[in-house]
């Protein structure tokens, strides 16, 4: 199966359902997809920085959504959007990988909307009979 | 779409009965129109609504304003007391953006005085009220600083000449909840508040520069100089990042304490602590900074407000706060219960305080009007002094944004008098008055179902949005 993610969408709510090959290409297409909320185009978005997730917590669903709020926090606190993604392990207790992106400017890039946080709504992640998916939705 | 079955208590009350599904505690009431209803059905509100009614503690019903929709865990527009003694508290009872609420400004201006230097204003504000993308806040928070903000609140911005003690008298609580704690707000939270005072935030968050429409209850206005043609200023923004991962940290920590309290919920998202345990505490104590935060916040936009109208229509142009109330909280409070008083812990997540006698403000979508209400004692007999707090979303996103150009919107905007500037092109397509329900009949349910009074209606003819 194709690495990739497409957005959904209920009245207030916007979930993310990515694919992969593999779990780790699941949470990177996932990866992908809440950029895609956060700006317009950011296959835009230049490799220039490169930052260290590590994500814990107790279930794999802790796990991940816990590495995707690292994206909400580096947009926050450095302004920083991400487009390149590694997963180096995933144990039983953490993720550890890592994000590469830039600084988000308003003259190169468009905001589409401020993500707040990732919700444990619905979630889910699973084996599929090609691969992995995951399912996870955002509050804006 | 939802095919659960309601049974009508009256034109503006629906049960759903405790005996819906297993492990509800109380019954849930819907306040709706028939009308309404059609739209609350389309999503997994009333689903949400019941699942809330499980809490543990959960004291007289559940209940569900005329604007729910679908939220996490909790319904938007949902109302919950549990008992103070033997109740849970739920972050997601509140939600993840903590306070986030409405300050309405009162002028000495008029529509007439406003109208020619309408486009320089709106331009001021837009210039001078940073949207906060990342940290795009003038203000430049020490870590003293920060945890003032955190446990004193607004007080903490009057005393940096942004304000003045009379704002605090004009505020929920005076702006200050008391329990905050700033060692209970993690550093993380703390990082991503630090350069957001003073921001608005994108999606539904705005300023707006409106003016009062029609006035239903002369004399309740005239207490508030809320005249015919009077200028108001409208805020609705919140706790900003700091308040989202204060909500973020304490989902976890009360998710691994429910094992520990042997507590059952059927979302994840409504993680619940006894209000008494150590980690039941430790959030309210995170949650009231955050509260405090957001109050401090809205007081920060205040002053800049009050600066950028100086600066069109000089010094003469006066904006008091007429009153600032949260609309995501959880509060103890005194309140009667099967006939006797009980201290309670009321959740309200997208739902406003409506004591009587107290302001209440529901802000319509961009373009629409918004109402000044006062609450009344039917609040306090059956919603534990709550209303609603919007107009509530009826469509998507996506759907919201099909066939129509930002530019579009905002020029239509502009045939009707209004002039908007958005640092996003979602923040007008994704926002359009369309996507919501309709305000005025929103309105009449709390009205008729004497809850909170409509005072006035107001119409916007600037809107600022990130």
């Amino acid at each position: 199966m194709r690495l990739g993610f497409k957005l959904l969408e209920h009245t207030s709510d916007i979930g993310i359902l990515a694919h992969g090959e593999t779990r780790e290409q699941a949470l990177i297409g996932a990866s992908e997809g809440l950029v895609s909320i956060l700006v317009e185009s950011p296959e835009a978005i230049r490799n220039v920085e490169e930052r260290h997730f590590k994500a814990s917590g107790r279930d794999e669903a802790e796990q991940i959504v816990n590495w995707l709020n690292e994206l909400v926090f580096y947009f926050d606190t450095e302004g920083l959007v991400f487009w390149g993604f590694s997963i180096d392990s995933w144990t039983s207790e953490e993720i550890i990988g890592r994000a590469t992106g830039e600084r988000f400017d308003l003259y190169r890039h468009e905001l589409r909307t401020a993500v707040k946080a990732i919700t444990y709504h619905q979630f889910e992640s699973h084996p599929t009979p090609t691969g992995w998916e995951i399912r996870v939705f955002v509050d804006v | 779409m939802s095919k659960i079955q309601l049974q009508k208590i009256d034109e503006y009350r629906w049960l759903i009965p405790r005996t819906y599904k297993p492990g509800m505690r109380t019954d849930a009431v819907i306040y709706a129109s028939e009308r309404l209803l059609q739209s609350i059905r389309q999503d997994q509100s009333l689903e949400q609504a019941a699942n809330v009614a499980m809490l543990p503690g959960i004291v007289g019903r559940a209940l569900a304003m005329p604007d729910i929709h679908q939220g996490y865990g909790f319904p938007i527009g949902g109302v919950a007391a549990v008992d103070d003694e033997n109740g849970v508290v739920s972050p997601g009872g509140v939600g993840f953006d903590i306070n986030c609420g409405v300050r309405l400004l009162g002028s000495t201006l008029t529509v007439k005085d406003v109208k020619p230097k309408l486009r320089d204003l709106v331009h001021q504000l837009f210039r001078d009220i940073p949207s906060g993308t990342g940290q795009s806040s003038r203000l430049k928070l020490s870590d003293t600083d920060l945890n003032s903000v955190l446990e004193e609140g607004p007080r903490w911005a009057i005393e940096h000449d942004m304000g003045s003690e009379s704002d605090l008298d004009h505020t929920e609580e005076r702006g200050c909840m008391a329990g905050a704690d700033a060692y209970a707000v993690s550093e993380r939270a703390k990082q991503r508040g630090r350069g957001q005072l003073g921001t608005l935030g994108s999606g539904n968050h705005f300023l707006e520069v409106q003016f009062v429409d029609e006035v239903f209850a002369e004399q309740t206005a005239a207490q508030y100089n809320l005249e015919k043609n009077r200028i108001v200023v409208l805020i609705h923004t919140g706790s900003r990042g700091l308040g989202h991962q204060v909500c973020t940290d304490y989902v976890s920590q009360l998710d691994l304490a429910m094992r520990k309290y042997d507590l059952q919920v059927p979302d994840r998202q409504l993680a619940c602590a006894p209000v008494h345990s150590p980690e039941g505490q430790r959030y309210l104590h995170a949650m009231a900074a955050a509260a405090n935060f957001a109050w401090t916040n809205r007081q920060c936009i205040a002053h800049a407000t009050r600066g950028a109208f100086k600066r069109v229509f000089g010094n003469s142009a006066n904006l008091s706060v007429i009153y600032d109330v949260a609309h995501n909280i959880a509060k103890r409070e005194l309140h009667i219960v099967d006939g006797r008083q009980r201290r309670v812990v009321v959740h309200r997540k997208g739902a406003t305080r409506a004591f009587p006698d107290q302001p209440v403000f529901i802000p319509g979508s961009m373009g629409t009007a918004s109402y000044f209400l006062m609450g009344q004692e039917g609040a306090m007999r059956e919603t534990f002094g709550s209303a609603c707090h919007g107009a509530g979303r009826v469509m998507s996103r996506s759907a919201a944004k099909k066939g129509v150009t930002a530019k579009e919107i905002q020029k239509e905007l502009e045939s009707r008098g209004i002039i908007v500037e958005s640092l996003t092109r979602e923040g007008l397509t994704e926002e359009k008055p369309e996507a919501y329900k309709d305000i005025e009949s929103v309105v009449d349910v709390v009205h008729n179902a004497g809850l909170a009074a409509r005072v006035a209606r107001l119409r916007p003819i600037g809107v600022i949005k990130g």
